[in-house]
């Protein structure tokens, strides 16, 4: 009789709990609608990608040197070197060169390991296509100059939460040269060489 | 005759005929799911015949049980156990049917000459009710208290029994685990025997 | 109490004025009030989805819909028009004329019962004795018409849907009548108008919703379980069965699936409104107010802003429960189907029983408070 009870009270005790935490996520919910929508207006706003996005890959015909460090690094051996041997000039020529961005994983170990510099990330990151093949880009493709959110006039370029002064959340209508928060890496080389010099000074000043 | 008799005439013309279509086609479909979807309209039918007769509670307690809930539940099972079947055709299967038909027929001149011989009282005028509601509740608590309370009694019945049939795996066997004999109770109702766990030989056999 | 504006007498006694038949006038004002319903109710749809994409976005920190006109008020009739002019298929090996009786009959039983949606004392299509009831018994009508989409698409999913949404408004029906009963008891009678009537008085402290706290919360997940909306909307669970019922439609009859789901959920939340909020009772007292500002209640201004007020005071209260019902999509998960059956059956069931012996048992001993 008494067992009974106490079952039909943890029961109620249960219930009563489950309540609370549905009232719990309700506010939650009703919490989130006062906050200010993270949308971007996609086609007429761009956000500007970071420092270091890892968009397409950039190729520059004339530096590369054809020695297929890109393809030994390559978790998948992708980019196609296709050259021969110049007798005349003992020098490998480079005749054509291309990555299939449809396969590519964007890992970037090409840009990191290339001895001369010829690959390089860009921001550009709108590659879809029609036909698979399509994204399989010649040196040619991989050599245009990348669009840039900035410099397109039809799009208003938004910052990221990140780039954001301290405080700001909202990224439309910033004055221009609001900086973003925290110091730049030529700040603190600049500073820390002031409090180098200046140890010195004291050093010397000591001596 | 003004308008509202036409209107009831008309409407209880419509019905009348939607019955009886529905009614011979639930008999006469071969497909079940026809059939049991035709109950369904029987069933709403004679709830509009009831509301002709001012018996709106009743209509509304028609659609409810008879189409809410049995015929769902008809539904339900067909459903669940709906297997395209050709069955053999029998011989001598007009046999059959020329019985049924027969068996239809006589009941149907039975009633008919029950409806013909019963003198119908139609000349004194009944006034409808204020509340046909009050009115069946004055009725199930005074005069048809006993078939009221017999019928709730039978739905219980049948509710104890439904879940003894559900609910038929969690017996205990007691006896059986104390006694390595098994003991074949009474009150157990037949159920196959689970299949064992194949063991290696099993698993070659199957092969 | 007065009996407020009588549009119908007006209507009816303007025309034999004008020498047509008493007979005559009220069949010309039979077709009135339903075509204004059905009117009110695909526009109270059409502002339902508004307001579930809207919210829904300000819940998950978007914007929602914003370029088909202002604030992207346009956006569900955009969609409806697109619904229209879709083409109509019906899969092969279906079966064509249950496939088109399904979505027909889910839709019609749920726009019928707008006949007894009180709005006012007078604005009501029918005031029908059985009332409520009514409701409840066409609302058991859609499982059938579920039951055959699903059926007829002849695809595993719609089967499969169909049978879920049929077992689970045949098992929420019971709880929600017997919360609906354990009103009805306290007021006397089935009639919407009536039950209203019986929570006036007092404002918002002659509501229901302080008498059945209980009865409130049950009604309210019956209905929200009713309408498949989202704790209980397995019947269309995508992650399992695709869109359930709805998978093999397209076009018009997949639009009156769309719509009956919405005109379900503005109906149950007129009825609860009407059930524990005061239907169209403004939560002063309003005749209270009129006399203590001196005005007969019988002044015509008067009547035109109690009838209007009565109108925006229903609405207000149904789309505040819809908001509830949109913002609990947001929260709560969705349930399992043996949870669902678990909590309709051993833990509703039970307490609405409870709920109802409890205000048997108090409408005995303070008849005053509990409608004698």
């Amino acid at each position: 009789m008494f067992k009974f009870l106490q079952q039909v009270g943890d029961y109620a005790k249960g219930t009563v709990q489950a309540a609370k935490y549905i009232g719990q996520g309700l506010s939650v919910t009703f919490d989130h609608m006062q906050r200010r929508p993270v949308t971007v207006q996609y086609p007429y706003e761009k956000l500007i990608p970071s420092e270091r996005f890892r968009g397409r890959i950039h190729f520059e015909f004339d530096k590369c040197i054809s020695c297929e460090v890109c393809v030994r690094v390559c978790p998948i051996n992708l980019p196609v070197v296709d050259w021969e041997f110049d007798r005349t000039s003992k020098k490998k020529k480079l005749n054509h060169y291309s990555i299939d961005f449809g396969v590519c994983i964007f890992c970037g170990n090409c840009v990191e390991y290339c001895p001369t510099n010829c690959l390089s990330m860009t921001e550009e990151y709108e590659l879809s296509t029609y036909d698979r093949h399509d994204l399989n880009y010649d040196n040619v493709a991989l050599g245009r100059l990348p669009y840039k959110v900035t410099q397109d006039p039809m799009v208003t370029p938004l910052r990221e939460l990140a780039y954001l002064p301290k405080g700001v959340s909202d990224p439309h209508d910033l004055p221009a040269g609001a900086p973003r928060p925290g110091k730049f890496p030529q700040d603190i080389i600049e500073a820390t060489k002031a409090q180098e010099d200046s140890e010195k000074d004291k050093a010397e000043a000591a001596q | 005759m003004n308008l509202a008799e036409g209107v009831q005439i008309v409407s209880f013309g419509i019905l009348a005929a939607l019955m009886i279509a529905a009614a011979l086609g639930v008999v006469l479909f071969e497909k079940i799911v026809y059939s049991a979807f035709l109950l369904g309209g029987v069933f709403i039918s004679i709830s509009g015949l009831y509301i002709l007769l001012n018996a709106d509670f009743v209509a509304a307690a028609q659609i409810l049980i008879y189409v809410g809930a049995v015929n769902v539940l008809i539904l339900f099972a067909i459903m669940l156990v709906n297997k395209e079947e050709v069955f053999k055709p029998i011989s001598g299967r007009w046999i059959r049917k020329a019985a049924t038909a027969l068996v239809c027929v006589g009941l149907f001149a039975l009633l008919s000459t029950m409806v013909l011989a019963t003198p119908w009282n139609l000349a004194a005028p009944i006034t409808a009710p204020e509340s046909t509601l009050i009115l069946i509740g004055k009725h199930f608590f005074s005069d048809y208290l006993l078939p009221f309370e017999l019928a709730s009694v039978l739905l219980l019945m049948a509710m104890i029994g439904a879940i003894i049939i559900a609910r038929r795996d969690f017996i205990p066997d007691i006896e059986a685990a104390s006694s390595d004999q098994p003991l074949q109770t009474v009150w157990r109702l037949p159920e196959r025997p689970r299949e064992l766990t194949p063991t290696q030989g099993s698993s070659n056999q199957r092969k | 109490m007065n009996s407020g504006i009588d549009l119908q007498g007006t209507f009816i006694e303007s025309l034999t004025d004008m020498g047509i038949s008493p007979g005559l006038a009220k069949t010309m004002w039979i077709p009135l009030p339903m075509t204004l319903v059905i009117i009110g109710a695909t526009v109270g749809v059409l502002v339902v989805v508004w307001l579930e994409r809207k919210i829904s976005a300000a819940a998950q920190q978007r914007i929602g819909p914003e370029f088909a006109g202002p604030l992207g008020v346009l956006q569900p009739v955009a969609d409806g028009l697109k619904l229209v002019f879709k083409e109509d298929i019906v899969p092969t090996k279906s079966d064509p004329i249950l496939f088109t009786l399904g979505p027909i009959l889910v839709v019609i039983p749920v726009f019928l019962s707008y006949l007894i949606i009180p709005f006012g004392q007078n604005l009501v299509i029918t005031d029908l004795n059985v009332g409520i009831f009514i409701w409840i018994s066409l609302s058991s009508i859609a499982p059938i018409g579920l039951l055959m989409s699903g059926y007829a698409s002849n695809n595993k999913y719609s089967l499969l849907g169909g049978l879920r949404a049929a077992a689970q408004a045949i098992s929420y029906e019971i709880p929600l009548a017997l919360a609906v009963l354990a009103v009805v008891m306290m007021s006397n009678s089935l009639s919407t108008i009536d039950i209203v009537e019986q929570q006036s008085g007092y404002g918002i402290l002659s509501w229901n919703i302080w008498r059945q706290p209980v009865g409130l919360l049950i009604f309210w997940i019956a209905a929200l379980a009713e309408c498949e909306r989202l704790p209980f909307d397995l019947p269309e669970a995508e992650e399992e069965l695709v869109a359930g019922y709805q998978t093999e439609y397209t076009g018009m009859k997949f639009g009156l699936f769309y719509i009956g789901s919405y005109v379900n959920l503005v109906l149950s939340s007129l009825v609860f409104a009407i059930l524990y909020l005061g239907g169209w009772d403004f939560p002063i007292p309003l005749d209270r107010l009129a006399s203590w500002l001196g005005t007969s209640e019988d002044t015509a201004w008067l009547q035109v802003v109690t009838a209007s007020l009565g109108i925006i005071m229903t609405i207000l209260k149904t789309y505040f429960l819809i908001f509830i019902a949109i913002l609990m999509r947001w929260t709560v998960p969705r349930v399992r189907i043996d949870q669902l059956l678990d909590l309709g059956w051993k833990f509703l069931l039970p307490v609405a029983l409870v709920n109802l012996l409890l205000t048997a048992a108090l409408k005995l001993t303070f008849p005053m408070a509990f409608g004698g």
